[in-house]
């Protein structure tokens, strides 16, 4: 299992369209991928799980990949995040 | 008359059709054969999906591809594994389809309407859509076809769905009622883009009409009218006439240069409160921005914003305008806006008292931080500082003086901003309005806050409903007070802008183009129509009613000639 902190730095936070984009762009690696916040795990794969989790503009998450494929999916995740996710 | 929320201008008049809420209940007994319900289940969800993008290429073509995008999130949820995934293991459990499809639904709804973010209960409302259409694919229910309606149609809906919404013929649908939904939630924001006239949240309005009953929608003020008599009638198809006229006449004005009727340019800037807002008055075709007032960095937090943190926002209002010019207004707080952290004592008279520029001057840590941020985010743009509540001289020396030593730091620290920044005076006191020609030997510009203006000239509360007939900028004490700002600008050489509501209003245009102001900055909602009107007037049509009204000594009459001779 391979895990980084990022910080979400596009405006309105892991609302719709940016969720939808992490979870279009992680879902084809076979790893799991998933996002602690505040406490909770969030299965990054799940655009509802994402937007349920609520997570505004400047928060600190942890990403989380466990899988065969580990390495690439977390690159990708990070990269997607700190890219701003298409915002 | 009922009364709701205006979510898209306009006046609808027509005839009622009534969309009536399905019958969705259903029996939620156990599944004996699993497997056939999964198909049927499974059939639902294709059929879905197919409907569902049919529907976004509809919005996609007949409104915009960002409205399509909330019927492709509605594709995205659904596709979603805890979604279908969730709803396929309740059915595996033995639960019939309806059953899974409601559970499932129903949890996110009441997770997203939790939540404290508009955005996020917005969701709330997608997911109920997304399982009402599920509910009726799979029981078999047909919905009305609203692209059938014949022209003249008012929609009248509990809640106006997204799916009903793609289904709309512009053409034939003058106006939409509904008993839920606010300006922000998806109806208000499709109808806008349709353009057609919506009023909603007036509650229970599917029961008080019938099919086939008239109604006058008037999306610009929030009111409807049901069978209304033919007076009322007549009176609206005049209003809508007018607004119809005037909507076209604002169009012919977007991506012009603001000119006067005999052909000289000023220009036309907007009012922002935060970094976002440069977006909308670049939407608005504002050309550059007038006040951008920086107090909601100090309000929006629970401590004094850092240096980077000013920078950064005055930096993204800089590069929305692209190369257009921001004037950024330093902090303009007192004892009457409360900011916990700054312990502000409460005052006897806060608008007499410790603010706005004293406060900066007295604290002028906190004032170079913000300078500091100001002149970093001038090396993105074109940017301009205005200090607010000016009242002599020496406080625009001081301000000027703090911004050479910044200036002096940045150099030594290396880092870039516009060494031939602005620094103007925001004209607001009566005593800044005496000495207009000594500030504008110090001064780079003025900009003319008409709202203080006439609060410290008439002495008065605006707030205070006792005294409040007093606040008017049309007052011959203001007029005159304007008159010779503008005129002590112009004689220095120095441009004179107005960022106060006076700006945009249609009776004071013709006066400032007189006086000669350079610069008009108004809520980015009203450039067209501030355009519009500058269009109107020559300098000598101007000049002829301005001097007509400075002979006149009441501010009744100023007004009541300024109506007769508005354009």
């Amino acid at each position: 299992m391979v895990s980084k902190v990022v910080k979400v730095t596009n405006e309105q936070g892991l609302h719709m369209r940016p969720a939808t984009v992490f979870s279009a762009a992680v879902t084809p690696f076979d790893s799991d991928v998933k996002i602690l916040f505040n406490g909770n795990q969030y299965d990054g794969k799940s655009v509802m799980m994402l937007m349920a989790a609520c997570i505004k503009c400047g928060a600190e998450i942890e990403i989380q990949a466990d899988g065969p494929d580990e390495e690439a999916a977390l690159a990708k995740a990070v990269e997607l995040v700190e890219s701003g996710l298409g915002d | 008359m009922y009364k709701g929320i205006e979510a898209s201008r306009g006046i609808g008049i027509g005839s009622i059709c009534l969309i009536t809420e399905h019958d969705l209940s259903f029996d939620s007994k156990p599944v004996a054969d699993k497997e056939a319900e999964k198909a049927r289940f499974n059939d639902a969800i294709e059929k879905f999906k197919a409907e569902t993008a049919e529907m976004a290429e509809n919005i996609r073509k007949n409104i915009g591809p960002k409205e399509a995008e909330i019927m492709e999130g509605h594709l995205a949820m659904i596709a979603d594994p805890t979604m279908a995934g969730e709803m396929t293991k309740m059915i595996e459990a033995g639960q019939c389809a309806e059953a899974a499809v409601t559970a499932v639904c129903d949890m996110f709804i009441g997770m997203f309407s939790k939540m404290e973010d508009d955005m996020m209960r917005q969701r709330a409302s997608d997911i109920s859509d997304i399982k009402i259409s599920l509910l009726k694919i799979l029981l078999g229910v047909e919905d009305v076809d609203i692209s059938k309606v014949a022209p003249g149609t008012v929609l009248v809906a509990h809640d106006l769905t997204p799916s009903m919404t793609s289904q709309i013929v512009k053409e034939n649908v003058v106006g939409i009622i509904t008993e839920v939904g606010g300006k922000t939630s998806h109806s208000a924001i499709l109808a806008r883009a349709l353009e057609i006239p919506a009023v909603l949240s007036i509650p229970n309005i599917c029961e008080i009409v019938k099919d086939k009953d008239t109604a006058i929608v008037d999306g610009t003020e929030g009111d409807v009218y049901i069978n209304p008599d033919g007076d009322v009638i007549s009176q609206y198809v005049i209003k809508r006439e007018e607004f119809i006229r005037a909507q076209a006449e604002l169009k012919n004005f977007v991506g012009k240069a603001t000119l006067t009727a005999d052909g000289k340019e000023v220009e036309l800037f907007c009012n922002i409160g935060t970094p976002k807002d440069a977006k909308k008055a670049i939407e608005c075709d504002g050309e550059g921005i007038g006040l951008f007032r920086s107090e909601f960095l100090f309000m929006d937090k629970p401590h004094l914003p850092t240096e980077d943190e000013q920078f950064e926002a005055y930096k993204e209002a800089v590069e929305t305008m692209s190369g257009k010019t921001v004037i950024i207004r330093t902090l303009d707080i007192g004892g009457d806006k409360e900011i916990p952290y700054m312990n502000l004592e409460k005052e006897e008279n806060p608008f007499l008292g410790y603010r706005a520029v004293r406060y900066c001057l007295a604290n002028t840590d906190i004032y170079k931080t913000q300078l500091r941020g100001i002149l970093r985010a001038s090396a993105f743009g074109t940017v301009k500082i205005m200090v607010p509540l000016v009242t002599c001289v020496d406080e625009i020396r001081a301000v000027k003086a703090l911004v050479e030593e910044c200036k002096m730091e940045l150099t030594n620290e290396g880092i870039s901003f516009d060494p031939s920044i602005q620094v103007g005076c925001m004209i607001e006191t009566a005593a800044a309005s005496l000495i207009a020609d000594m500030l504008a030997k110090e001064a780079d510009f003025f900009s003319i806050g008409t709202n203080d203006l006439t609060q410290y000239t008439m002495s008065v509360d605006r707030g205070n409903a006792k005294v409040a007939y007093l606040y008017s900028a049309f007052q011959p004490a203001v007029l005159r007070s304007i008159k010779n700002i503008i005129a002590a600008g112009n004689a220095a050489g120095i441009p004179v802008g107005m960022c106060g509501e006076a700006a945009a209003d249609p009776l004071m245009i013709p006066l400032l183009i007189s006086f000669g102001l350079d610069e008009y900055s108004v809520n980015p909602v009203l450039v067209l129509t501030a355009r519009a009107i500058i269009s109107k007037w020559s300098k000598a049509d101007a000049d002829a009613l301005a001097e007509k009204v400075l002979s006149l000594s009441t501010e009744k009459e100023i007004v009541e000639l300024l109506k007769a001779s508005a354009k």
